[in-house]
């Protein structure tokens, strides 16, 4: 019994978190939400037919069945965590946890479309920055998305976690900006600016100018 | 027709008394609603009362890495476990002794390499299933899927040499759970995938605690440290492989969380986890021959072939 229980719980909570609600997205890749729920309707399904088996056996003493496997009760444990905590994507503390740069691909990249500053995810802008000898930002101005994480010193980076399957693997994304007073931590904000070259290869992070800061709701999509 | 349907027609039980249980539930069913309501109120109550307040940012981010690794897992292991469980309930056990004299052993030359080659349906460690997890839980590396295979492959029929060697300690395949007297095939597999996934989920949670502790706890500059030194990454991740007996379909996801390590000692984990059973310890026979004569010798070969492997793929 306790079986179908656990199992009904986790089934339950794999829907909770998948076909109930987009919370999914704080855990894995967008694109993960269907095989959630057919795990989460089979998982349920498993469970609750167990319980309608136990509740239909008739009554019968001495074959009490076994009980299963005694690992079974730690499932517990991520279906409570899920409902009682509601785990929210990864923000500031967890790109503190990491404090090495990520080193992203050096292009090559496609010239700037012409017109208005384009939206950029961090990881281009990144990229873009350490791509040797011929920078397409050079006197760009470009806009990006992410949290606010407070450095020492007054400055401030703007952040995005990067996954590669899940949150599990995630990285933190950095650009530290100029000119403009740091929001607090784990605010997501757009940032419109231009592209500052350093002179040290090595710097922890690429540096932008910024001429706009507006403070955004989070996006539907938390990582990059 | 009419003697067809006399023949059907059971007849009544020789006592014409229903017995005292007649029509009484079993004492746990009559209670099962009861815990059932009380579990999921609790949940849900607290969803709405305590959410709100459990908000310290490291107890977060550790719930968060804790939930993304059994929730990205849930449902590779859902078709792994369907998948063992199909095969346990639906293929006749005297199929798997057949398989030695399947014809595409046949070219290879001498009986111990069929042996071997024999090892390797029992072994779990390369189905389609377990390629697609690592594959998803590496994006863009499937160098790592191919070595992975590659190793995982070599290493099966090393570990089928090695058992015919020492003599045969211990099940070849962990021996699934027996049907039940009268049991359907189809009520089998049901029980079957219940129990395993149960089993496997509870492991599942233990490499999820592991890993986001590791994360979230552990400093970064340790794991530095650790990885500063070319073999200790290696052995650590062999040994964490053992100890965490994960299911080959959900260790890629916790592989993948191990971002302080190199590539070679994450192809470690993944190949040796799947090769050692500890759990065949519990499921009987001779488990000291098991433990002292099979483990050792299968894991030191699960380690040097998975660092060759990864020194030429990744």
């Amino acid at each position: 019994m306790t079986q179908s229980i656990i199992l009904t719980l986790l089934g339950g909570a794999v829907l909770r978190v998948s076909a109930l609600s987009s919370l999914y997205v704080n855990y894995v890749r967008p694109g993960f939400r269907v095989p959630l729920v057919a795990a989460g309707v089979v998982v349920l399904a498993l469970g609750v037919l167990g319980l309608v088996q136990e509740w239909r056996r008739p009554y019968a003493p001495g074959t009490a069945r076994p009980s299963g496997p005694r690992a079974a009760w730690l499932l517990c444990l991520p279906v409570v965590i899920i409902f009682l905590i509601a785990p929210p994507a990864l923000g500031s503390y967890a790109a503190g946890l990491d404090p090495a740069p990520r080193p992203m691909p050096a292009g090559p990249y496609a010239a700037l479309p012409a017109g208005g500053p384009p939206a950029m995810s961090l990881g281009e802008f990144i990229g873009r920055a350490r791509s040797g000898t011929s920078p397409s930002l050079a006197g760009r101005q470009v806009t990006l998305t992410g949290f606010a994480v407070r450095a020492d010193g007054g400055r401030w980076y703007l952040t995005r976690m990067r996954i590669g399957c899940c949150a599990a693997d995630a990285s933190p994304l950095r650009v530290a900006v100029l000119g403009v007073p740091a929001p607090r931590d784990d605010t997501w904000v757009t940032v419109t600016g231009t592209w500052v070259p350093t002179p040290d290869e090595r710097a922890p992070a690429p540096e932008m100018r910024a001429t706009r800061l507006t403070v955004i709701a989070p996006p539907a999509e938390p990582y990059e | 027709m009419s003697d067809r349907t006399t023949l059907d027609w059971s007849p009544e039980p020789e006592s014409s008394a229903p017995p005292p249980t007649w029509g009484r539930r079993a004492p746990e069913a009559q209670v099962l609603l009861w815990v059932f309501a009380a579990l999921a109120g609790f949940l849900l109550l607290g969803n709405v009362l305590l959410s709100p307040h459990l908000t310290a940012p490291a107890l977060r981010t550790w719930s968060t890495i804790f939930v993304s690794i059994c929730v990205q897992a849930v449902p590779f292991l859902v078709c792994g476990v369907a998948l063992s469980s199909a095969i346990t309930a639906f293929v006749p056990p005297s199929f798997w002794a057949k398989v030695p004299r399947r014809p595409y052993a046949a070219p290879v030359p001498g009986t111990a390499v069929r042996r071997a080659l024999a090892f390797l349906p029992a072994s779990p460690a390369v189905n389609p299933v377990v390629l697609v997890a690592t594959a998803v839980a590496f994006p863009g590396h499937p160098d790592l899927v191919l070595a992975r295979f590659a190793a995982s492959l070599v290493v099966s029929v090393l570990a089928g040499w090695i058992w015919q060697a020492t003599g045969r300690p211990g099940p070849a395949r962990v021996p699934a759970r027996a049907a039940e007297e009268g049991e359907s095939r189809w009520a089998a597999f049901l029980s079957e995938m219940r129990y395993d996934l149960l089993r496997a989920g509870g492991f599942l949670v233990i490499g999820g605690l592991v890993a986001a502790t590791l994360n979230v706890v552990v400093p970064r500059s340790w794991l530095a440290s650790v990885s500063g030194i070319p073999w200790l990454p290696v052995l650590v991740l062999a040994v964490l492989a053992v100890v965490l007996s994960l299911r080959p379909e959900t260790d890629a996801f916790v592989a993948a969380s191990l971002t302080g390590f190199s590539p070679t000692a994450r192809l470690v984990f993944l190949v040796a986890g799947p090769m050692v059973d500890l759990t065949a310890l519990r499921a009987g026979a001779p488990a000291r021959a098991y433990a002292v004569r099979f483990v050792p010798p299968v894991l030191t070969a699960a380690v040097l072939v998975s660092v060759l492997a990864g020194r030429v793929l990744l």
